[in-house]
């Protein structure tokens, strides 16, 4: 799927024939963030971020190690709330709710905001299990609509057909690739409106890599896509949208096209071409 | 700079002697063989002792090992008397001292690992605790026997379990701890990013990945308090006759151990043999078990 639409932009650059995205109109902004900071203690992470998430389009984030990504989306879910001493202001807009608002119910914002994280993190059961976990934390399905759930799940995901047969087995006997295809059905079971990838793929085999990259082009059609990459060339195949971070700052989002050929910044252009970062 | 571009002849220093680095090597290899003599000839001294105890243990507890042992209560010198009310006080008071103290370990642990991590009272908490953990045990006995025994008017079984209760609390809140730690923080993110509630994360998941961890913890715990008998001297104090009434004195193999083992007549010497060797093997199947338990999480 992305190999034909990587095809027809051998062409899109100077970069070293860095393959993009053609470029897509940006639907209206999913969630919206506004003028936010967020502090470690004293320490200022992000400072007044202003970015939107398009409605099921993927958003990269890039930028080195520090620059605030992956606090960022941290903010998305509050995951932050866990650690005393961390705290964020400004606006975070969904559906009309204020993200960081302390009022927020937390255990239903996250369920209609998902997370995978840089490692596998199998949950010690078997992999149906593994699946209605989350699905039983907000809602009450009969036996076989469950079913039903984790078949579509592990089928979105592309795993259904290497555990179909084994689901009563442990989640922890499955392979690194495959342990992190689960943790994505496992958030896409709950059904949220956005999932955040927090480097995904950092983890993986080149295969597996491929595969979840393949798998978030696909899962762009249900679900708003965060993305947090190390990797420009992934930022370059999956996203529509990328955004680039220095020291805390969002330095410039664009299309992806744009980004990595003609960014508008130079210090964005100096990190896309590799001298500093 | 110019050091990594410049021949190696004009490194600082005399010309590299092999006479000198040939001594300096042999010099070492002496130390080498010094040191290693030392610690081998430290472990078998230390084997050759505990095998001392195991082989007496073996050689005089086989030889008054009877069925009588298991079926006979104590008796006064010369009429047959066996183990048997020893045995059972001992399990009756190991068990119950271990049910009663392992909830509150286990909820005293969670509390450190999960919840008041960093915080002032956490730290407090655990001090105590690991004081508590290495609190010599006669102190335990004769808190119980201040709390329980001689407000209530005598000694009794259930002080005995209370007070083996108190020294299973912080070896399990030690255990609990430290296992529920070893969890990596992004499976508790994972289990709280699905929007699962605190308690849901640490019920159904942490207790999950860390359940063979924190079993050893008990294990160990109950490995411990089975052989204790200075807190059970002040507390169930010991019972000639058969009794499994928790309101009445009981009697426990430690402590016959040690009422038997210095008494002038031969037979209950050499119960006392059989008693200390029935705990023993108990202690060592309890710990080879734990062991196992731990090496199935790795």
């Amino acid at each position: 799927m992305s190999a034909t639409t990587m095809s027809g932009q051998e062409k899109s650059g100077g970069f070293g024939g860095m393959q993009t995205k053609p470029a897509t109109a940006m639907n209206a902004a999913r969630i919206a963030i506004d003028n936010l900071d967020f502090y470690y203690g004293d320490h200022k992470a992000l400072k007044e971020i202003k970015l939107d998430l398009p409605d099921r389009q993927v958003t990269g984030m890039i930028g080195p190690s520090g620059c605030g990504k992956s606090t960022l989306l941290r903010v998305l879910n509050r995951m932050y709330d866990l650690y005393p001493g961390q705290r964020a202001t400004g606006q975070v807009m969904m559906d009309g709710d204020n993200i960081i608002d302390p009022k927020m119910d937390l255990n239903a914002l996250r369920a209609r905001v998902g997370m995978v994280f840089q490692k596998p993190t199998p949950f010690p059961m078997t992999i149906y299990e593994n699946i209605t976990f989350g699905v039983k934390l907000h809602e009450r399905l009969s036996k076989s609509a469950m079913e039903e759930r984790v078949e579509w799940s592990l089928t979105r995901a592309a795993l259904w057909g290497e555990v179909k047969d084994r689901l009563q087995a442990s989640a922890m006997g499955l392979s690194g690739g495959q342990q992190q295809r689960l943790c994505i059905a496992r958030t896409i079971a709950v059904r949220p409106e956005v999932i955040l990838l927090d480097e995904p793929t950092s983890a993986l085999d080149p295969i597996s890599t491929l595969k979840v990259e393949e798998l978030i082009d696909e899962l762009k059609n249900d679900f708003t896509i965060a993305i947090v990459t190390h990797n420009m060339q992934q930022a370059a195949r999956c996203a529509d949208q990328v955004a680039f971070f220095y020291l805390g700052e969002m330095v410039e989002c664009a299309p992806a096209a744009q980004i990595f050929t003609s960014p508008k910044q130079k210090r964005t252009q100096e990190y896309v071409t590799g001298r500093f970062g | 700079m110019s050091a990594t571009t410049s021949p190696a002849g004009s490194i600082p220093g005399a010309t590299k002697d092999m006479r000198v680095a040939r001594a300096l090597g042999s010099r070492r290899h002496r130390i080498n063989t010094l040191i290693k003599v030392a610690c081998i000839a430290a472990t078998a001294l230390g084997l050759l002792l505990l095998a001392s105890i195991l082989f007496t243990l073996l050689w005089r507890g086989v030889a008054g090992l009877s069925l009588s042992v298991f079926t006979n209560s104590t008796k006064s010198p010369g009429s047959n008397g066996g183990l048997l009310n020893a045995i059972v006080g001992s399990l009756i008071q190991t068990a119950l001292g271990t049910v009663i103290g392992t909830p509150i370990g286990l909820m005293v642990g969670t509390y450190l690992a999960e919840y008041g991590r960093g915080s002032l009272l956490a730290n407090a908490v655990r001090f105590v605790s690991d004081v508590l953990l290495s609190a010599p045990s006669i102190l335990i006995g004769l808190f119980i026997y201040q709390l329980l025994v001689e407000p209530f008017g005598g000694f009794s079984g259930i002080a005995g379990c209370l007070a083996l209760a108190v020294i299973v609390i912080p070896i399990v809140v030690r255990t609990t701890e430290d296992m529920l730690g070893l969890i990596p923080s992004t499976l508790r993110e994972a289990v709280i990013g699905l929007g699962a509630p605190k308690w849901k994360m640490i019920v159904l998941i942490c207790y999950r990945a860390a359940k063979e961890g924190i079993a050893t913890g008990i294990l160990l715990a109950v490995a411990r308090i089975a052989g204790e008998t200075a807190p059970l001297l002040f507390t169930s104090l010991g019972n000639l006759n058969w009794s499994v009434s928790l309101g009445q004195p009981m009697a426990s193999l430690p402590v016959t151990i040690y009422q038997y083992a210095g008494s002038a007549f031969d037979d209950w010497v050499q119960l006392a043999w059989v008693g200390a060797l029935l705990i023993t093997f108990g202690v060592l199947a309890i710990n080879i078990s734990a062991r196992v338990l731990l090496r199935r999480t790795k």
